[in-house]
């Protein structure tokens, strides 16, 4: 109980937001708008689990939104020329590795702080999207929506296809010395490295692993509307980064866990469309998604501080 | 012989030398090849357009000396325009009052960072990003995400495009911060413990410093600041919206960075901080400027590339220069050797 | 050692720069010393909004049609972040380059005032296009629709949609869009004046994102039962919302209309998804636009004048200061297959 405290309050404040909307706002509960929200939510998912990784090993990466956006306008364009999903899904995991790779060697082998390194690919590569596509959009044909299914068989694929993501991610970092080494890099890295494990290995490893979890979330996204708007990746870094952050992940590394980052993205993801069921005026949204992570953070360090005064 | 020519070789490759050398090529490549660079009226372009963001630098870099990070001073600009909009119309105070009041509800927000980070020890990267969306949000709320306040006092918009000795306005708002920032963190003993808190806040600690209460001065003065940059943005651009220093954080932080402060505390200068803003304000106007470029149309996206690959290059080049004298120690003592990884 | 790598690395950006610019091009500087001789070769300078974006792209296309039938020379900038100081400090930067004309959609129409009038004292002809700034600080303005028009036409035709009853949304980009704001005004007016049992339930900024829009719409859907209508005022918008309304099975129940290209929303409208999208052409703005600064800047064109000989647009009226592009269109599933842009 006491172990999984903090992911256990956020779902509480979770349960409490859907137990309000049960009561005032019973629309909310419609099953087809709420099975397009969270298959909405699930590009996002991805991308928080890559900045659970990320952030367990005490890096963060700040460039997943521009990468987001150059993996979709990838794979985007190799599904417009009429090639095959698995394919333009192996243009997006490659874009994406590469962009990761690069994050990782400057990080992991040069040593550069990596707020700094991704602050700088994040301005690159969103340059570089705007110069090559100057935001058209690009129209794909038919049949990559949905994988060509139906509509609801495609969205219930897709969070399957997530949440198995979700707990096969959970089981390697909870499991399997791999994970571990996350865990023990982000605590004390030269502990790690004296202990046998190779941080640099393991950091440029979480940097790669972030940027191919980015080429599936732009193919989720990509599936979902027939059309790819090039400005799709604004601003998901911070959604990524806050999800974890309230999920109880810890920005200086070493704990925290994936089903957090989840519960965490579920709260920020539910909030928006309280305040529309609500009925609050939408100029609200950005100061309450603030004071919730505000609260989230206090609520860490009041306990930190109980426990070691 | 050898020993002074070492020394000597020190300065000159000190990472601030090198970035006005950087500086100085720019600039002589601009002057001879981007058209109407020298001019006067495009230096006083220059200042005027970099005056913000370069105090928010000034004010961002004793916080990164630290070891800390302020992503809220854009938002808290946006909201100090707001309620600088709010004072001087809505509740009709005179200006003077009115910025008063505005900057003394910067340092409150500056003073809300710094307890949330000092009094509960809470990362500041997470506790700013939190008022990043709380600040920005507050001054969205206020003006309902449209209002726009215009007709301000004229002669505090006079100020946007004033001039003494000749000289803007904007200049001599810099230079007062620069000499404020520059005797604080390099003439006092409090500047000397941001440095010695940047590099070891336990060693610090143990030699009788307060960590916690010099901490928090940086974030207090980078809140007012913010504020005073929020007027300036306000007298420039003749009106107030919640937008205002949408995105400037990470400019400054780019500025300072550039500059050769470490993010990870310990080290930093305000004349490093000062070319960092110099550089990248240079390039911003410059390379729009050059003919090719200004043909292909392509000035503002060429200006943000530019500016992260500088970035990128002046963090990786030490690392390459490392990783290069290391494989030669490698294949001199015949045994492996890997540079620390450093923590964020 | 590694301090000269550094310093080696450094000094090779600089001299990468000289070796780009050795095969520069020098376009003839328009410096406005120039004697105001008959047709005597402008520099005009073109600022959108902001840069990659898919309408002012359009636009942009236009602007190069005309440039390259008048034979002038064309700068072509503007903001790619969000920062509201972005267009100021573009135009000012422009003032010491030395343009003859500069043809700018201001994002501020107070803010950036000050800046044009600055130019105007250096003898800079200033004309806008697409939005206004205050009319003292440029000479013409082209007009693709009034605010005014534009908002009576957005109402009038959500009203026609949903037979002037019920209850309906609109998603807009960020609340602080000066122009999106004065549409919602003018809707707003109309509303209040013609419609009496129509009611606007909700506005929801979408930062223009399709994907963000898509997700406003399907909240707004869900917890609002008895919606008729959704406005998209922005161009990701429309798309966005039709998406929406396609996932909710709403497709014709709910109506659609919006402001967007024709190219990104041709599927949903002959799905019937979307049933109407308003846009003027968007490349004869551009066109109308460098035309209009072309004969401002060799003073053929002069205040109080009526009409307007626009190349290939013929002759265009010319209401106070405003060249009138003419009214905008409404694309429907019959007709969209007429345009490509």
């Amino acid at each position: 109980m006491n172990r999984y405290f903090r992911e256990l309050s956020v779902a509480a404040a979770l349960a409490l937001l859907l137990a309000l909307l049960a009561v005032f706002a019973p629309h909310f509960y419609q099953p087809q708008p709420l099975l397009s929200r969270l298959t909405a939510q699930m590009p996002t998912l991805v991308l928080t689990l890559g900045m659970t990784m990320v952030m367990l090993t005490r890096q963060i990466d700040i460039s997943v939104g521009s990468q987001f956006g150059l993996c979709a306008v990838v794979a985007g364009l190799v599904s417009a020329g009429g090639h095959s999903l698995a394919l333009s899904l192996a243009a997006a995991l490659g874009a994406g590795a590469l962009m990761g790779a690069i994050n990782g060697w400057l990080v992991a082998w040069m040593g550069l702080p990596s707020i700094v390194v991704s602050l700088a690919t994040m301005v690159t590569w969103a340059e570089a999207l705007r110069l090559f596509q100057q935001g058209k959009f690009i129209n794909l044909p038919a049949g990559v929506q949905w994988f060509g299914l139906s509509q609801t068989a495609g969205q219930v694929a897709l969070i399957l296809l997530g949440l198995s993501l979700l707990a096969g991610l959970a089981f390697l970092l909870k499991n399997r010395a791999g994970g571990r080494h996350l865990y023990a890099v982000g605590s004390d890295s030269e502990a790690a490295r004296l202990s046998g494990i190779h941080p640099q290995k393991v950091t440029f490893g979480v940097f790669v692993a972030m940027g191919l979890l980015v080429g599936v979330a732009a193919v989720f996204n990509l599936v979902q509307s027939p059309q790819v708007d090039p400005k799709c990746g604004t601003g998901l870094e911070l959604k990524a980064v806050a999800a974890a952050v309230v999920g109880g992940v810890a920005v200086n590394g070493g704990r925290g866990n994936v089903w957090g980052a989840f519960v965490g993205l579920l709260l920020l993801a539910t909030i928006n469309p309280a305040l529309t069921f609500l009925h609050v005026e939408a100029y609200w949204e950005k100061a309450i998604q603030g004071l919730v992570i505000l609260l989230a953070v206090v609520a860490d360090g009041l306990r930190s501080k109980r426990q070691s005064p | 012989m050898a020993h002074a020519n070492r020394s000597l070789k020190n300065i000159l490759l000190r990472h601030e030398v090198l970035l006005l050398l950087v500086l100085g090529c720019e600039i002589a490549y601009f002057l001879g090849f981007a058209r109407n660079f020298g001019t006067a009226d495009n230096l006083t372009n220059i200042i005027r357009h970099s005056a913000e963001i370069g105090l928010l630098a000034l004010a961002m870099m004793p916080v990164i000396v630290t070891g800390g990070i302020d992503l809220s001073i854009g938002s808290l600009m946006g909201l100090c325009a707001v309620l600088f909009g709010v004072l001087t119309h809505d509740a009709h105070m005179a200006t003077l009052p009115a910025a008063a009041v505005t900057l003394a509800v910067g340092l409150a927000a500056g003073a809300f960072n710094a307890l949330l980070i000092t009094a509960l020890r809470l990362p500041p990267l997470i506790v700013t990003l939190g008022t990043y969306s709380l600040f920005r949000g507050l001054a969205e709320a206020v003006t309902q995400g449209t209002k726009t306040y215009r007709d301000f006092d004229p002669s505090f918009l006079s100020l946007g495009e004033a001039r003494w000795l000749g000289v803007p306005f904007q200049a001599w708002c810099l230079i007062g911060g620069a000499l404020f920032y520059g005797v604080l963190v390099h003439a006092t003993t409090l500047g000397r413990s941001f440095r010695s808190i940047g590099f070891s806040p336990e060693g610090t600690r143990y030699a009788g410093i307060s960590v916690q209460k010099r901490t928090a001065l940086p974030y207090l003065l980078s809140g007012l600041v913010a504020a005073v940059a929020a007027l300036l943005f306000t007298a420039r651009l003749r009106q107030a919206r919640a937008d205002a220093g949408t995105g400037y954080e990470l400019l400054a932080i780019t500025a300072v960075v550039l500059g050769g402060t470490s993010i990870f505390g310990g080290t930093g200068s305000v004349y490093g901080t000062l070319a960092g803003i110099a550089a990248i304000a240079v390039l911003n106007n410059g390379i729009g400027r050059v003919p090719l470029v200004l043909k292909a149309g392509i000035g503002s996206e060429l200006a943000a590339l530019c500016t992260g690959a500088l970035l990128l290059i002046a963090l990786a080049a030490p690392g390459i220069g490392r990783i290069l004298s290391n494989l030669g120690q490698r294949r001199a003592a015949g045994a492996p050797s890997a540079p620390k990884l450093e923590k964020n | 050692m590694k301090r000269s790598r550094f310093l080696v690395s450094l000094l090779a950006i600089p001299s990468l720069l000289v070796l780009v610019s050795c095969n520069k091009s020098e376009p003839a500087a328009g410096s406005g010393s120039g004697s105001p001789g008959a047709a005597k070769k402008l520099t005009i300078a073109f600022m959108p909004k902001s840069k990659g974006n898919s309408y002012f792209v359009a636009c942009e296309k236009g602007a190069r049609e005309a440039v390259k039938e008048l034979g002038v020379d064309l700068l072509f900038d503007g903001p790619t972040n969000t920062d509201p100081a972005k267009q100021n400090e573009i135009v000012e930067n422009w003032i010491t380059l030395g343009v003859d004309v500069m043809a700018v959609a201001c994002e501020n129409r107070e803010g950036i005032s000050g800046a044009l009038k600055k130019a105007q004292e250096k003898g800079i002809k200033v004309v806008t296009f697409d939005s206004d700034t205050t009319p003292d600080a440029r000479s013409f303005f082209v007009n693709q629709a009034t605010p005014q028009g534009l908002g009576e036409t957005l109402m009038d035709e959500a009203a026609r949609l949903c037979g002037e009853e019920g209850e309906f949304a609109i998603i807009t980009a960020t609340l602080t869009a000066a122009n999106m704001n004065e549409w919602r005004k003018h809707i707003e007016a109309r509303l209040a004046a013609k419609y009496p049992k129509m009611k606007l339930v909700d506005t929801k900024p979408c930062d223009d994102q399709k994907d963000k829009a898509q997700q406003e719409t399907t909240n707004l859907l869900s917890a609002n039962p008895n919606l008729k209508c959704v406005m998209a005022i922005c161009s990701p918008a429309v798309p966005g919302a039709a998406e929406a309304i396609k996932q909710a099975g709403k497709a014709g129940v709910v109506k659609l209309l919006g402001l967007g290209l024709p190219s990104e929303n041709k599927a949903y409208l002959k799905e019937g998804v979307t049933q109407s999208v308003i846009l003027w052409k968007v490349a004869d703005l551009g066109y109308l636009t460098i035309q209009t600064a072309n004969a401002v800047g060799q003073g053929t064109l002069k205040p109080g004048a009526k009409t307007f000989q626009a190349g290939r647009l013929g002759e265009l009226t010319i209401e106070d200061t405003s060249i009138i592009l003419g009214k905008p269109f409404i694309f429907n599933k019959d007709n969209v297959d007429q345009f490509d842009f």
